[in-house]
């Protein structure tokens, strides 16, 4: 199921403007690969379980998958065949804002080969340019 | 093992002049410690990447210095592409240094033959040594780990003259079976709404109606 908060403050959010590069969680910190965007976005809840599940179809639990980010962000539509006007649309999906360079996807236990294919698949799914980053050794 | 680095001092300071001492193929660093007056320096970008790449700790200066320095700590850009600033911590070849050594896992664990999953829980353990006798990284075979099998810190081998100052009773690594993924009904996402803070059971109710 894909994710979404249990608990919120409020319940629909204004747009926002993402400006910047990501300076937090751009490194690879549970895996020994990540999965880093270089372009900055909104990632549906339901594109990350598609990832999560084109992955793990692949590594079939020879490894593990570790999901750096998470939908915070509700993104509300009015309904097909409306007026304008009477307030804002209800919540119909979540997102996750990303910036450039954040860590996307972490894969850990496997081989680079089997990273580099893995990550390929899952990046079929993604809104965004990727590439494969390793562990920092300094 | 200590590299060497070839040093110049650096007179203009500042982030303009950094950026353009960057473009120039450089890395500005900083050197201090031991009571001494700082210094600022400029490394040839080409030395000093593969060393931090390689995970060198110690290394040797020439130039501008002649002194021996501890790599204590290196700013990357965001995407992890370049080396922004380095910082250089004087030390004597006598010293002891606590320092975090970097854990490599070598062969092939026969539990994931058996259906067993080989997890690294932990990338680096802090060590205690003279500065001359930093490991570069320490090696780890996992050639006898069997399934729901763990190596812990201090089963970890460590040369002589390194003390561990990590818990030895961490696991390092283990190998255990892999759980089923469970197959969860999709459910309908415009159905579920999370719980708003703040809000009343009856404030909630008008909003759904």
């Amino acid at each position: 199921m894909a994710q979404m908060p249990k608990r919120v403050k409020h319940r629909k959010s204004q747009r926002g403007r993402i400006k910047g590069n990501a300076s937090r969680g751009n490194k690879v910190v549970f895996g020994d690969f990540g999965l880093q965007t270089l372009e900055g976005g909104w990632i549906k809840a339901q594109t990350i379980e598609a990832g999560r599940i084109a992955a793990q179809q692949y590594i079939r639990g020879e490894g593990r998958l570790y999901i750096r980010i998470f939908p915070h962000k509700s993104i509300t539509s009015t309904p097909l065949e409306t007026r304008m006007g009477k307030g804002k649309g209800e919540p119909e999906h979540w997102v996750a804002t990303v910036k450039p360079a954040t860590i996307l996807f972490e894969l850990g236990g496997v081989t680079e080969e089997q990273a580099k294919v893995c990550f390929s698949r899952l990046a079929h799914k993604l809104p965004v340019k990727t590439r494969m980053v390793q562990r920092r050794t300094a | 093992m200590a590299e060497v680095l070839n040093v110049s001092v650096r007179e203009k300071l500042g982030s303009s002049n950094s950026r353009r001492l960057r473009q120039s193929g450089h890395v500005p660093a900083v050197l201090y410690g031991r009571k001494a007056d700082n210094m600022h320096l400029s490394i040839p970008a080409d030395d000093v990447v593969p060393v931090l790449r390689r995970g060198i700790k110690l290394v040797n200066m020439k130039g501008a210095t002649t002194d021996m320095a501890l790599i204590q700590e290196v700013q990357w850009d965001p995407f992890g592409l370049e080396v922004l600033h380095v910082d250089l911590t004087r030390v004597s070849a006598d010293e002891k240094v606590q320092i975090a050594t970097s854990i490599e896992l070598r062969g092939e664990a026969p539990g994931t033959k058996d259906g067993g999953q080989l997890l690294q829980m932990v990338h680096n353990l802090q060590v205690e040594c003279k500065v001359t006798a930093i490991p570069e990284k320490l090696e780890i075979n996992v050639n006898s780990l069997g399934l729901n099998e763990m190596i812990r810190a201090g089963e970890v081998e460590i040369p002589a003259d390194v003390v561990l100052l990590t818990d030895p009773e961490i696991v390092v690594v283990q190998c255990m079976e892999v759980a089923d993924a469970e197959d969860e009904e999709p459910a309908d996402m415009l159905a579920i709404e999370p719980e708003v803070i703040g809000r009343k059971e009856d404030e909630e109710g008008e909003t759904s109606s």
